[in-house]
Parts: structure tokens; C-alpha cells; sequence
């Protein structure tokens, strides 16, 4: 709570603040100024005595006025000092009001400033505005009313991504700008109003996706590749959260949480588990039964599984695409079946009869009769999950006797590579998938796969236009490679 | 929560697209309630706070507008559209295109409705609009080629939306009226393709269009009114027609994964919806067999005229992997197919023709040989025959279906 403050500390205070303020201007200093506004930072207590002091001093419009350095920026202070206060004061609504008029009256400023010294202020601006809008609205909630303020800051940040989309060096602070508004439009789910901003970034001549900060780059390529998994885009999902995950730095353990949140489920849907080890360490526990279920050939373990933690599935919005995995749960109990018949009898292991998957089925709770286990086999090998054919009057599924239950996409399993993050991997997939591009301004990771070598990536970070290629051939390192892309290789 | 009403703040002036705009609703609820809003509802909405000045919506200076209009029709429309000779045929006396009564008569939708000229003798109260709608409703039972009926109520249930959104009504009243009105929108859509007429098409995606837009308006109405811990009796039904309506996934507008975040959990679990779910998973996966079965076994009359035209790509699908995945020497028995797929068995070899798929006849009976051609012409959703499904449960509530 506010310390009793006298005026004359109150006077100091606030005459400091404005010095400090106009010598950041004058010295383009633009740390400094992105720290006098950082209002809702609770680790600024320079602020929050700033803010005492001027609930205490009552008159702090006089100085500015009076203050030769600053009243010129008076557009600016008056309303910044009105949201300090009202922010001390638990008025967020208040406080939001204020700071959206300083805001746009620092545009207005920022807009006249030749270089970018003044981004990393203007950033902490839309920082802000986001959160100090969130904070707004859960007190109008609170009172009953329409909390609205959290999509007039998306039309805000719209106003300044407009400002930064020039030719200028200012344009490296739009991705920052996109992923504020990614983040308010993803609370709010009005998740399609996403692909106006995300067409600006990506098919626009202006940027250059390289140039930004990794730090955006990972966020962008975050909530992108969340909008492929909401989309089922499981290539381009991929693509993305991994791109996200190398990029993320190992310390930010939180963030790469969030990433494997998503990834998981799309690497599950091409055939690509993760070890336990990965799912403690991130705790992510929701993912182990499904994991086993999918090892195991367990259906009911599936579903137990996706109903136990139904709830979390859906709100994160992934539970479809782990109820999707049922198929290869299918053929996974199909192929424990084949297995177990080849090692007692290897000649004819490969018919099996539709019967034995019924009481394979019944043996994990699952009450299906010949049938419906004959419509899934049907499946299964449209779908080229499993290769063969099925007999309807003998009641059989005869398998192919070379490679019965290819990989998913089809590809033939290559050996095993141990990846990154811990992964069990054939490295095939991971191949196709990631050698698939989706955006323009993007640099390709295109791996290349010749049928002289088949490599087992074990190193996947991509550093700008080139790559470090470790070869291995039976678990030995073959050769190391640096492979340098030309810019914008776009497919 | 906030995400739904989040997005709803669009200005009261734009009234023209009655039925989606039930935007500011929220902001009106202390003012506007019918009196028979729930009593165990606590109205958490009632307490305005009139001090909080910076923040009062736009909307809220706009005082509500309350129709005086008691008849179906206002007077000067009726007189304007005599003399027009612009009558449809339900609204003619005696069948004479220039005379109507206001018996007959019924307000008609316009698009370019502009607020500021609107007057309370020209909008129906909301005790009329029921009476219209329950008018209209009842004209299904004509006699009247369904095309004409179904042109006549669409028109002028889109009116009575109209009216409502310009009011500002959000009771229970207007949640049983829009319930009615998709029901109305799906039997449509159920019988419209039937009807035969060449430009069917178009019809049908007009009413498609119309349908999503109510059911939209619904749930929003739903969300206004929503209380702690209860759910409307229907409720769990009209999200599960939701679902279905978006089966397929290549649908242009939100994924389900993202809609399915938004819906309260209790009704996820209903029983209707739990029903919508399963029959999606199997579409999904491509299990025809529970997808038909499920279908015929628990669907209701109005979940199973959304699922109908998936049916025969279902069937489609299923002859595929017979044809693909069978073994050559052992054709596919149709009888059995026909069970499995509750067809008759001269339908299904009517569709295995429409599929370019071969049949051959052995002493037993007809059997669907196996090529592992994959290049068959599969029927597309709604531009094939589609074959009855062989069901004495449809059947009877198809019969049965009671007063929308």
C-alpha cells in the first residue's frame, strides 16, 4: 500500500520521471523509454512510487505543462500519468482508457522519428495495450458489463502494424505486433480474423522472415502452427511447431511445453512417438496413455484415455486428432497379431483369420462383431495401412508377405535415428514431412534424399541459410556436411 | 466466456443482416427482458453501473424499439403490395392477385431496412411474431408443392427474424421461436433436393445459408441467457445439429476443434451431443458400418435429415473398399451388403452400377466382384441417387413427426 508521501517528495518524483522521460527523447535512448512505460510491470516499484506520488500531488498536469523539455510531449504524459494512477488505483477500465490515448499519441510521435530507436518503446506499448485491455475486461465482467476493450486493443495493434508495414528499418518490429495480436484474437477466438495479419506477413515484399528476432520467430511460428493442427494441415503443422522448437531456446522450458503441447499430437498422427522421458520432463502426462495405447494395439486404453483428460483435449482443441489415431491403434493389434502367429508358425502367419481379431479385441474390452472387424480391416487396406486383401466367405485377411504394415505416407521405415528433444523416430517421415514448405518468404529446410544414401538426421538445427548435416550410415558418422540454401528457395 | 461475447460488439445501426447481428443483446438484457425470463436465472447482467461513464456502449443511448404492428402485415405494406399486385399465392383471396386480408397477409423480409426510418406501427410485437410464425409453421401441412410452401415460409421467417433483431429480443420466447426456425430450415433441406425442380441448387444453399445463420443467432441467445448451472431442454440437440452440419471437414468456415472449445462441457457430454460425436468419429475414420448402424439406430428424425446426403458417400465408400481391398475369387455377397449397408438389395445394385462397379451372379445370388480398380466414379454428397435406408424406426418417426 502507498507510504505516506509528502508533496514535496511527490513534486520530486514527478520531475524526475519527466526528466528522465524527455532525456530519453532527446538522447534516443530507447531502453530507457521503454522502461518509463512498462505501466502494468509489477517489478517497476520506480513506477509504482511514481504512481503514489502523483495520487499524492493531485496537480502533475501543471509541471508537465510548466516543464519546458516536455510539455511538447503533454499528449503523451497527461494520459500516461492518468493510467499510472488509475492503474494504482485497481481502475483497470481507467487505466486502459488513459494508456490507448497515450498510445496513440505516442504513434503519432513515433511516426515522425526517422529511425527505429523508439521500436522496443513502441513495443512494450502493444505489450501493454494487450495486457492492460485483458486486466479491463475481466473487471467489466466482474460488474456485469460486455467486456469490450480486449477487441478494441486488436483494432489498435491493427492501426500500428500499419504503421511499422513500411519500406524503413521499423519493419522488424511488425512480427512482434502479429503475435500481440495473434494473442488477442486466440483469447478472444476470433482465431480466423488471424489470416489477414498472417497474408501481410508472409506474401508481403517488405518482409523478410529471416530478419526478424528468433524470439518472434518461435511465437509466430507457434500460433501458425497451431492454426495447421486446428486445420488438420499435419505437414504444415510440422513444419512449423518444429520449426518452433529448434528455435526455442532449451532454457525456456515453459515455452517448449506449449510447443510439445501441439507437436505431439501431429507427430503421433504421422506415426513419430515420444519417449516418457520427454513426456515427465515437460509434464505432459496427458500424452502417456495414448502413447501406450497406440504400442500397444489398445483401443480401450485410447479411449480411456481421451476421456479422462477430455476436457483439457478439447480445449486445447487436439482432442480430434488423437481420436483419429484409432486406425493405427487397429493396426498396431493387428500386427502383434501377425507377429505372435509368425513366431508359431511362420508360413502361414500371414493369413489371419477375422475371428482371432475378434477375440483379440474382446481380450482388451472391446465388443465388436466380425462384421464391423471386417469393415476395419476394409479400411485399413484402403487406406494403405495395411497391405493384402480380405476374404468374405472365409472369413479371413490375407497379408501381403512383403511389408504388410507400411508406414504411414507409405514410406518404406528407414533406420532408426535418435533426435533431437528424444524422439523415436524413422526418419523417413520425418523427412517428407519436413521437406514440405507452405510459405513464400520462408527459407526451405530441403533435406536431401537420394537413393544412394539413406541418412539418419541427428541434428536438425537450422542456422539461417545453412545446414549442418551429420550422415550416419550404421550408427557410425559417415559425413558431415554444410549445405547452404540460396535465399527465398521457395516451392 | 469471454471469447463469445468478446466478438459480438457490432453497432446497433446495422440492422440489415437481421438474423446474425444479435450483437449488442448483451448490453440491453436490464432494459429489454420479457417478463418470462426464468426466475431461478440471477440476472447478472441487471446491474448496470450508471457512474461508469467512460465506457457506456454506443448501444446504450439508443432507447429499444417496441412494435405496435397487430397484425401479421402491416397496414401500409398490405395496402402498398394490393396494389402491386405483389401477392403470393398463400397471401391471395380467393386466389386474386390484387386482394389479400390481414389474415392472409404476412410481412414480407426486407434487405435494405434503414434504422432511422423504421416505425413502431411497421415492426410486430413479440406476441405476434409467435402467431405469425405458428400461422406460417402450419401452412407445411398444404397440400401445395413443397418448393412454393418452403419459398413462402423462408421469406417470411426471415421477416420475423428481422423483426426480433430489431427489438432487441433475447428471451426465452425468441429461443423457442429460432429453435422452430431451424427445425423449419432442416426439414427443408431434407425435402428440397426431392422436390425435383432444375435449380434446386440454389435453393438449397440459400437455405443452408439461412440455417446456419439462425442456428448461429440461437446459440448466441443461448449464451446471453446462460445460467450458472442449467442448460435449455433443447439445447444439447441444436449443437449436435451443429456438428453434423459439419461432418466433412473441408467445410470454408471454423474447424470444429476450434467451435468444440467453445461449447460448456455439460453439454459436450449430453447424450445428443455424445450421439453427434461418435457418428463424426466414424465418418471420420471411414467406419461405414457403425456410421450407418449408429445412424439408424438412435437418430433423431431431424439428426438423421442432416446426416442423409453423407449416407450415400458412406455407401460409396464402402463399395470402394470392398472392391479394393476383396478378394477376387470370392465376390461379395449383395445381400449381405445390402444388410450391412440397410439398403434394399435392387438399390444396391443400382448403386453399384451408378459407381461403375461390376457385379456377378452366382447360383446363391448377386455378388460385387472385386477389380482393385480405384479409378470408379464415386458418387459425390448430393449429386446422386440417394437409396432409402431400410428403416422401420425412420420410418415411424418420420410419421410421427410432431408440430414444429
Amino acid at each position: 500500500m502507498a507510504a505516506y508521501m509528502s508533496m514535496g517528495e511527490a513534486h520530486r518524483r514527478i520531475t524526475e520521471y519527466l526528466n528522465r522521460f524527455s532525456d530519453a527523447v532527446s538522447s534516443q535512448d530507447g531502453k530507457s523509454l521503454s522502461r518509463l512505460l512498462s505501466i502494468s510491470s509489477s517489478s517497476s516499484s520506480s513506477l509504482q512510487f511514481l504512481a503514489d506520488a502523483l495520487n499524492t500531488f493531485q496537480d502533475a498536469n501543471r509541471i508537465i505543462r510548466q516543464s519546458e523539455k516536455c510539455s511538447q510531449y503533454a499528449d503523451i504524459l497527461v494520459p500516461v500519468f492518468r493510467a499510472l494512477q488509475s492503474y494504482r488505483l485497481r481502475n483497470l477500465v481507467e487505466s486502459y482508457l488513459a494508456f490507448e490515448k497515450a498510445a496513440n499519441a505516442f504513434i503519432q510521435e513515433f511516426r515522425n522519428w526517422e529511425s527505429a530507436w523508439a521500436l522496443e518503446a513502441l513495443c512494450v506499448i502493444a505489450y501493454e495495450i494487450r495486457i492492460l485491455a485483458e486486466r479491463a475486461d475481466k473487471e467489466l465482467a466482474s460488474i456485469g458489463k460486455t467486456p469490450e476493450k480486449l477487441k478494441g486493443a486488436g483494432s489498435f495493434l491493427m492501426k500500428v502494424f500499419g504503421v511499422l508495414a513500411g519500406k524503413g528499418p521499423k519493419r522488424v518490429g511488425a512480427l512482434y505486433v502479429t503475435c500481440q495480436l495473434f494473442k488477442i484474437y486466440f483469447k478472444l477466438g476470433t482465431v480466423h480474423l488471424c489470416r489477414s495479419v498472417i497474408r501481410s506477413i508472409e506474401t508481403a515484399r517488405i518482409f523478410e522472415f529471416e530478419e526478424f528476432p528468433v524470439r518472434d520467430k518461435v511465437t509466430y511460428m507457434y500460433y501458425t502452427g497451431r492454426l495447421e493442427v486446428y486445420n488438420e494441415n499435419f505437414p504444415a503443422a510440422d513444419h512449423k511447431l518444429s520449426y518452433a522448437l529448434t528455435h526455442c531456446s532449451p532454457l525456456k522450458e515453459a515455452n517448449i511445453r506449449m510447443i510439445l503441447k501441439y507437436l505431439i499430437p501431429v507427430k503421433l498422427s504421422i506415426g513419430i512417438l515420444p519417449r516418457n522421458l520427454l513426456l515427465d520432463k515437460y509434464n505432459l502426462t496427458e500424452y502417456n496413455n495414448v502413447v501406450l495405447a497406440l504400442k500397444r494395439g489398445d483401443l480401450r486404453l485410447l479411449r480411456h484415455a481421451l476421456e479422462e483428460h477430455e476436457d483439457r483435449f478439447l480445449r486445447s482443441g487436439v482432442y480430434l486428432v488423437l481420436e483419429k489415431l484409432e486406425l493405427q491403434v487397429y493396426q498396431r493389434l493387428i500386427k502383434k497379431i501377425y507377429i505372435i502367429q509368425k513366431q508359431k508358425d511362420p508360413n502361414k502367419a500371414h493369413q489371419i483369420k477375422l475371428e482371432v481379431i475378434v477375440k483379440a479385441l474382446k481380450w482388451f474390452e472391446m465388443d465388436m462383431d466380425v462384421d464391423e472387424v471386417e469393415c476395419i480391416v476394409s479400411i485399413l487396406i484402403y487406406k494403405n495401412l495395411m497391405k493384402g486383401y480380405f476374404a468374405h466367405k472365409s472369413k479371413v485377411v490375407v497379408l501381403s508377405k512383403q511389408d504388410p504394415f507400411p508406414k504411414l505416407n507409405g514410406k518404406p521405415i528407414l533406420k532408426k535415428a535418435s533426435i533431437l528433444w528424444g524422439y523415436v523416430a524413422a526418419s523417413a517421415d520425418l523427412l517428407s514431412t519436413l521437406s514440405l514448405t507452405n510459405s513464400i518468404s520462408l527459407v526451405q529446410g530441403q533435406i536431401p534424399y537420394t537413393h544412394q544414401w539413406k541418412p539418419a538426421i541427428t541434428d536438425l538445427r537450422y542456422i539461417s541459410f545453412e545446414r549442418v548435416i551429420q550422415v550416419k550410415k550404421k550408427n557410425q558418422v559417415h559425413e558431415t556436411r554444410v549445405q547452404r540454401l540460396p535465399m527465398n528457395n521457395a516451392k | 466466456m469471454a471469447d463469445r461475447r468478446g466478438q459480438q460488439q457490432r453497432h446497433m445501426i446495422a440492422r440489415n443482416n437481421s438474423s446474425s447481428s444479435y450483437s449488442s443483446f448483451k448490453s440491453h438484457k436490464p432494459s429489454n427482458r420479457n417478463t418470462n425470463a426464468k426466475n431461478t436465472h440471477t440476472n447478472k447482467f441487471a446491474t448496470v453501473n450508471p457512474d461508469n461513464n467512460d465506457n457506456i456502449d454506443d448501444h446504450q443511448d439508443i432507447p429499444n424499439l417496441v412494435g405496435t404492428c397487430p397484425f401479421m402485415c402491416p397496414v401500409e405494406e398490405r395496402a402498398r403490395r394490393e396494389r402491386l399486385r405483389d401477392l403470393a399465392v398463400f397471401e391471395r383471396l380467393h386466389g386474386n392477385p390484387a386482394k389479400t386480408s390481414s389474415t392472409l397477409a404476412v410481412k414480407k423480409f426486407c434487405r435494405t431496412i434503414s434504422t432511422n426510418n423504421v416505425q413502431a406501427s411497421d415492426v410486430r410485437p413479440v406476441s405476434v411474431l409467435e402467431d405469425t410464425l405458428n400461422y406460417l409453421l402450419n401452412l407445411l401441412k398444404s397440400d401445395c408443392h413443397f418448393e412454393v410452401v418452403h419459398d413462402f415460409i423462408f421469406d417470411r421467417t426471415r421477416s420475423i427474424r428481422q423483426d426480433l433483431t430489431m427489438q432487441n429480443v433475447t428471451s426465452d420466447q425468441a429461443i423457442h421461436m429460432y429453435e422452430r426456425m431451424v427445425k423449419f430450415h432442416i426439414i427443408s433441406h431434407h425435402r428440397l433436393p426431392k422436390c425435383g425442380s432444375p435449380n434446386i441448387a440454389s435453393i438449397c444453399h440459400l437455405n443452408m445459408e439461412q440455417l446456419t445463420k439462425a442456428l448461429t443467432s440461437l446459440f448466441n441467445l443461448y449464451e446471453a441467457n446462460r445460467a450458472p448451472h442449467s442448460i435449455y431442454k433443447d439445447e444439447a440437440e441444436f449443437h449436435s445439429y451443429y456438428v453434423l452440419l459439419h461432418l466433412c471437414s473441408d467445410n470454408q468456415g471454423e474447424s470444429l476443434s476450434l467451435w468444440f472449445r467453445r461449447v460448456p462441457f455439460v453439454i459436450m457430454k449430453s447424450k445428443e451431443m455424445c450421439f453427434a460425436r461418435r457418428i463424426l468419429r466414424y465418418f471420420r475414420l471411414g467406419n461405414y458400418k457403425q456410421f450407418i448402424y449408429t445412424t439408424e439406430a438412435e437418430a433423431s428424425y431431424l439428426q438423421y435429415c442432416i446426416i442423409e446426403p453423407y449416407i450415400s458417400e458412406v455407401r460409396a465408400l464402402a463399395l470402394s473398399c470392398v472392391n479394393y481391398g476383396g478378394y477376387k475369387l470370392q465376390p461379395y455377397p449383395l445381400t449381405h451388403l445390402s444388410n450391412l449397408l440397410m439398403m434394399q438389395e435392387s438399390d444396391l445394385e443400382s448403386l453399384c452400377v451408378d459407381c461403375g462397379l461390376q457385379t456377378s451372379t452366382d447360383g446363391i445370388g448377386k455378388a460385387l466382384l472385386s477389380t482393385k480398380l480405384t479409378n470408379t466414379c464415386n458418387p459425390k454428397r448430393g449429386y446422386h441417387k440417394y437409396y432409402e435406408l431400410v428403416s422401420e424406426r425412420l420410418e415411424r418417426l418420420s410419421a410421427e413427426l410432431s408440430e414444429l
